[in-house]
C-alpha cells in the first residue's frame, strides 16, 4: 500500500514536468496562426486571430493561465475544432484501445507458441528462421509494413478492407501492423526467458520424473517464464501508443494517434498538450501495473 | 549463420515482389473494382483531410466547404457568365452601398422552418459583425442587413462594394436556420447543422467520415443519391487503394506517382481540371538587391521553362500563364493566360546589360510540402537560373517557419508561393501589389498600378473595373514584382462509372456527379 501511494505521488511532477515541455516545444516550433489562415490574409487579419487566441500575452503569463486552468481539469479549446481539447482527445482514446488491444493480441498470439518453439528446437532450422524473421519484423518501419499488407491483402488478394473503421475484419490489418514488431519483441524474450528457465535444475528434475515433454515445457517451463513476459507486455504501451500515431494515419483509424499528428501539424496546442497529458500518464499508470504484476507474480520481489 | 541469411533473404524478397508487382503492374486487374452503376444510389468520396468545423464562418478550408455546398445555399451562384439565383430570386443596386433582394419563396430548411429574410440577417451580421470569426475579413464591407418583409431584404455595405456578390457566392455565405440556432443554442446546431440544401444531415465522426441523405423536400431538381459518405484519408497511398478496391468512388488529392496506377486499372480513371491555385516567384524591388533591377528580373522570368517543370513534375497537368487573375474570375485578363516566356539566350544578354556578365547570386526561399512538388519545383529552377548563370541559393522551410517568415516579410531577394483565390475576384489577387501592402515584402511601387488597383476598388462599373484590372495586370506582367509560374491543376481518381467534371473551385456538388 505504501509502494503505491508513493507512486501515485511521484505520477504528479512527472507530469508537470512533461506539461512544461509540451507547452513550450508546441510554441516555439511554429505559429499556429500562420497555418490556420490561408497566404492572402492580411497583416490586420492575422494580428486579429492572434488576439483572439490569446497568443499575444507574454509566454509566461500564457504557462501561468494553462496550468491555472489545467488543475480544474481544462485544458483550453481546439483551434481546429472549436471544441474543449480533452473532450476531443477522451472521444478517440476507444478507437485507439480497440486497435492496441487487437494488436496486443495479435502480438502475443505470435510471440508465445513461436517463442517457446524456437527455445526447444534451439540452434536448429526453425530456431533460426523464427529469430531471422523477429529481427526483420523489429526493423520493418510500421508505415511501409502497412502499406504493403493494404497492397497484398486488400489490392490483391481483397480480402480485408483498406482502411477506417466499422467491422472486425477492419481490425485485422492495422493490428497485424502494429503488433508485428511488439510480437518480434516479445519472440526474443520469451526465447530467452525459456533458454534460462530450461537449464534449471529442477526441470532436469522433472524430465527425470519422467514426465512427458510437453507437461515439463507447459507446466515447468513456461509458467515460470512467463514473469519478465507479463511485465514486458505492459511496457509495450509506450511503444503501442507511438504505434499508433503512424499506423492509425495509415489505415485512417479515428483514434488518438491520428488527432495527435494532425494537431501537431497545424500547432493546435491545446490538443498536443491534452493528448500528450494523457498518453503520459497512459505511459505512467501502466509501468505502474507492471510492477504491481511483478511483485504478485513473484512474491520473492520486493520495493521499498 | 548461413541458413539465417537464406531466409532472411528470401522474407525480404516475398515482400519486395509484392511491392514491385503493384507498382509496376500493367495487366489492369489491380484491384477489384468495379463501374458504378444506375441502381447503386450511394456515393463515398475520399478526401485528404477531415472535415473541420460546421460553423461556416468559422473556417477557411476548401476542402470543408467542398462538403458543405451540399447542406447550405448562398443567396447567389457564380455561374458561366456571371451570377445565377439561388436562394435569392432577384436582385438590384439600388444605390452604390445598397442592394436590394428578393428570396425564393416557400425553401425549408431540413427541419421544417421556412426560410425568411431574418434568416439572411442573421447569418450575414454574425459574421460581419463578430471579428473573432475566421471569415470576419472577407464580410466586414457589410455594414447591416434591412429586412424588408419576409422574402425581401436589403444588405447595405459600408463602401461601395462591387465584388459583394462574389463574397455572398462562396465559403461563409451559406444562410442558416436563425430560429433553430436561437432556440437551440450554437453547439446544438453544431451537433446537428441544418440548411436549405439537397442533402441533410446525418452523422460526423472525426478523422473518419461525414455522412449525408437525401433532403426529400429540397426546393431545386431532386436529390441524385440517397447516401453520400466522405471518407477523410490522409495517406496518399491508401486511398488510392481504396479507389482500387471500390471502397470509394472518387479519390480527391491524387499524388503524380500514382497517377500509372489509377489509369492502368479498367474500372478507374483520372481526372483532371485547374484550381485557382498560381505558383509564383515573388522578387524584391527593395534597394541593394540584384533583383529590384528590371532587367534582372526579366532575365530570371526568361530562364525558366515552366512549361518543362509542368511536364516533367507535374505529368504535364497544369497551365502556364503571365497573371494570377485567370479565366472563371472577375478581371481575368485572357491574354496573359496560357502564354509563357522562355529564352535563355535573350536572359544572358540582359545579365550582361544588367552588369552580371561574370554571374549573379541570389537567394530563393520555398515551402517544403505545402505545394504540389514545390521542393522539387525550386530545385529545377535553380537548375534552369544556372544555365543563364544566376548561381541560386536554396533555402527549404517547413511551412509553418516558411509561414513566420512570410509574415514578418523577411525573405531574401525571391519566394516560391503558391496563391489561392476564393474570391473569384482580381481585387484579392493584386491588391498585394498595391504600393502599401507590398511596402517590406517586394517594395513594388508602380503609381500608375496604385491608381488603377485603387479605383478598381470601389467603381460600381463592373466592365470599366474589368478593365481597370486587366491593365493593371497587363503592367504586372511587364514589371515582374512576381513572375507567374502556372496554375496548379486538381487531380482525382474517379470510377469509370461516374460522370465527374472537376470544378475550378473545387466544391464537391454530388448532384453534378451521376452514373453514366
Amino acid at each position: 500500500m505504501k509502494f503505491l501511494i508513493k507512486n501515485i505521488l511521484r505520477i504528479i511532477p512527472v507530469l508537470f514536468i512533461i506539461s512544461l515541455i509540451v507547452f513550450l516545444l508546441v510554441r516555439v516550433t511554429g505559429d499556429p496562426v500562420s497555418l490556420m489562415l490561408p497566404e492572402t490574409a492580411t497583416d490586420a487579419e492575422r494580428a486579429q486571430l492572434r488576439e483572439s487566441l490569446g497568443l499575444n500575452d507574454p509566454l509566461y503569463i500564457q504557462y501561468f493561465t494553462y496550468l491555472g486552468d489545467l488543475i480544474t481539469g481544462d485544458f483550453g479549446e481546439s483551434f481546429r475544432y472549436n471544441q474543449p481539447a480533452l473532450g476531443l482527445v477522451l472521444e478517440r482514446l476507444p478507437a485507439s484501445f480497440g486497435l492496441a488491444f487487437a494488436s496486443m493480441l495479435v502480438a502475443t498470439l505470435i510471440s508465445i507458441p513461436l517463442g517457446i518453439l524456437s527455445a526447444i528446437k534451439r540452434n536448429s532450422f526453425i530456431d533460426l528462421f523464427i529469430t531471422g524473421g523477429a529481427v526483420l519484423g523489429k526493423a520493418m518501419p510500421n508505415f511501409w509494413l502497412g502499406i504493403m499488407l493494404i497492397l497484398l491483402f486488400s489490392v490483391q488478394l481483397n480480402i480485408f478492407p483498406v482502411s477506417g473503421t466499422g467491422s472486425l475484419m477492419h481490425f485485422v490489418l492495422p493490428a497485424i501492423t502494429l503488433g508485428t514488431a511488439i510480437a518480434a519483441e516479445m519472440t526474443r524474450l520469451i526465447r530467452s526467458s525459456m533458454l534460462e528457465i530450461l537449464g534449471q535444475e529442477y526441470i532436469r528434475t522433472a524430465r527425470s520424473k519422467g514426465l512427458l515433454e510437453a507437461v515439463v515445457v507447459n507446466k515447468h517451463g513456461f509458467r515460470n517464464a512467463l514473469i519478465p513476459v507479463v511485465t514486458i507486455m505492459a511496457l509495450q504501451t509506450a511503444t503501442l501508443i507511438g504505434g499508433t500515431l503512424i499506423t492509425e494515419t495509415v489505415f485512417s483509424w479515428p483514434g488518438m494517434g491520428q488527432l495527435l499528428i494532425q494537431a501537431v501539424n497545424l500547432r493546435d496546442m491545446a490538443v498536443v498538450q491534452a493528448a500528450t497529458f494523457i498518453i503520459a500518464l497512459l505511459v505512467i499508470i501502466s509501468n505502474l501495473l507492471a510492477d504491481l504484476a511483478y511483485r504478485y507474480l513473484d512474491p520473492r520481489i520486493k520495493y521499498d | 549463420m548461413k541458413k539465417l541469411l537464406t531466409f532472411g533473404l528470401l522474407f525480404v524478397l516475398v515482400f519486395s515482389l509484392v511491392a514491385c508487382s503493384s507498382n509496376s503492374s500493367t495487366s489492369g486487374d489491380e484491384g477489384s473494382v468495379e463501374k458504378k452503376t444506375e441502381d447503386d444510389k450511394e456515393l463515398v468520396i475520399a478526401t485528404g483531410a477531415d472535415m473541420v468545423t460546421f460553423d461556416i464562418h468559422d473556417h477557411n478550408t476548401t476542402s470543408t466547404e467542398a462538403i458543405h455546398v451540399n447542406m447550405f445555399n448562398y443567396l447567389v451562384k457564380r455561374g458561366e457568365d456571371g451570377f445565377d439565383p439561388d436562394l435569392a430570386e432577384s436582385w438590384e443596386n439600388v444605390d452604390d452601398n445598397t442592394w436590394k433582394f428578393k428570396l425564393r419563396e416557400g425553401v425549408k430548411f431540413h427541419n421544417g422552418e421556412e426560410l425568411t429574410a431574418d434568416d439572411v440577417k442573421f447569418t450575414l451580421e454574425r459574421v460581419a459583425n463578430d471579428n473573432k470569426l475566421l471569415e470576419h475579413g472577407n464580410y466586414s464591407q457589410i455594414k447591416e442587413v434591412k429586412v424588408i418583409n419576409d422574402l425581401e431584404f436589403e444588405i447595405i455595405t459600408h463602401q461601395p462594394e462591387p465584388a459583394l456578390l462574389n463574397r455572398l457566392s462562396r465559403l461563409g455565405s451559406g444562410i442558416l436556420p436563425s430560429k433553430y440556432i436561437e432556440e437551440e443554442g450554437w453547439d446544438k446546431f453544431l451537433e446537428n447543422p441544418v440548411g436549405t440544401g439537397p442533402y441533410k444531415f446525418v452523422e460526423w465522426k472525426k478523422d473518419d467520415r461525414v455522412v449525408i441523405e437525401a433532403n426529400s423536400d429540397y426546393f431545386g431538381e431532386a436529390p441524385k443519391w440517397n447516401k453520400v459518405t466522405f471518407r477523410a484519408i490522409p495517406e496518399d497511398s491508401t486511398r488510392v487503394s481504396e479507389l482500387l478496391t471500390g471502397g470509394v468512388d472518387i479519390a480527391t488529392n491524387l499524388p503524380p506517382s500514382d497517377w500509372e496506377r489509377v489509369k492502368d486499372n479498367e474500372a478507374t480513371e483520372v481526372a483532371q481540371g485547374p484550381t485557382q491555385r498560381v505558383m509564383m516567384l515573388v522578387l524584391r524591388q527593395t534597394e541593394g538587391h540584384a533583383t529590384s533591377d528590371p532587367k534582372v528580373r526579366e532575365a530570371i522570368d526568361l530562364a525558366i521553362d515552366k512549361q518543362a517543370i509542368l511536364d516533367s513534375l507535374m505529368e504535364g497537368s497544369g497551365t502556364v500563364t503571365r497573371t494570377r487573375v485567370t479565366p472563371g474570375n472577375t478581371g481575368a485578363n485572357e491574354d496573359l493566360y496560357g502564354k509563357t516566356l522562355y529564352d535563355p539566350e535573350k536572359a544572358k544578354q540582359l545579365l550582361k546589360e544588367a552588369g552580371y556578365g561574370d554571374g549573379l547570386e541570389l537567394k530563393l526561399s520555398a515551402p517544403n510540402g505545402r505545394y504540389l512538388k514545390d521542393k522539387e519545383s525550386a530545385e529545377l529552377i535553380q537548375a534552369m537560373l544556372g544555365e543563364v548563370g544566376i548561381d541560386l541559393k536554396l533555402e527549404f522551410l517547413e511551412w509553418s517557419s516558411f509561414a513566420d517568415k512570410y509574415a514578418s516579410k523577411s525573405f531574401d531577394d525571391m519566394f516560391l508561393i503558391g496563391y489561392g483565390n476564393s474570391m473569384f475576384d482580381a481585387a484579392l489577387a493584386l491588391d498585394r501589389l498595391s504600393s502599401k501592402q507590398a511596402e517590406g515584402e517586394t517594395d513594388y511601387n508602380n503609381p500608375e498600378v496604385d491608381k488603377l488597383l485603387e479605383e478598381a476598388m470601389s467603381n460600381m462599373n463592373a466592365e470599366e473595373r474589368a478593365k481597370q484590372y486587366q491593365k493593371a495586370q497587363e503592367i504586372i506582367a511587364e514589371e515582374r514584382p512576381q513572375i507567374y509560374l502556372y496554375q496548379l491543376d486538381a487531380v482525382y481518381g474517379v470510377n469509370k462509372g461516374l460522370n465527374f467534371e472537376p470544378r475550378l473551385d473545387e466544391m464537391l456538388y454530388v448532384d453534378d456527379i451521376t452514373v453514366k
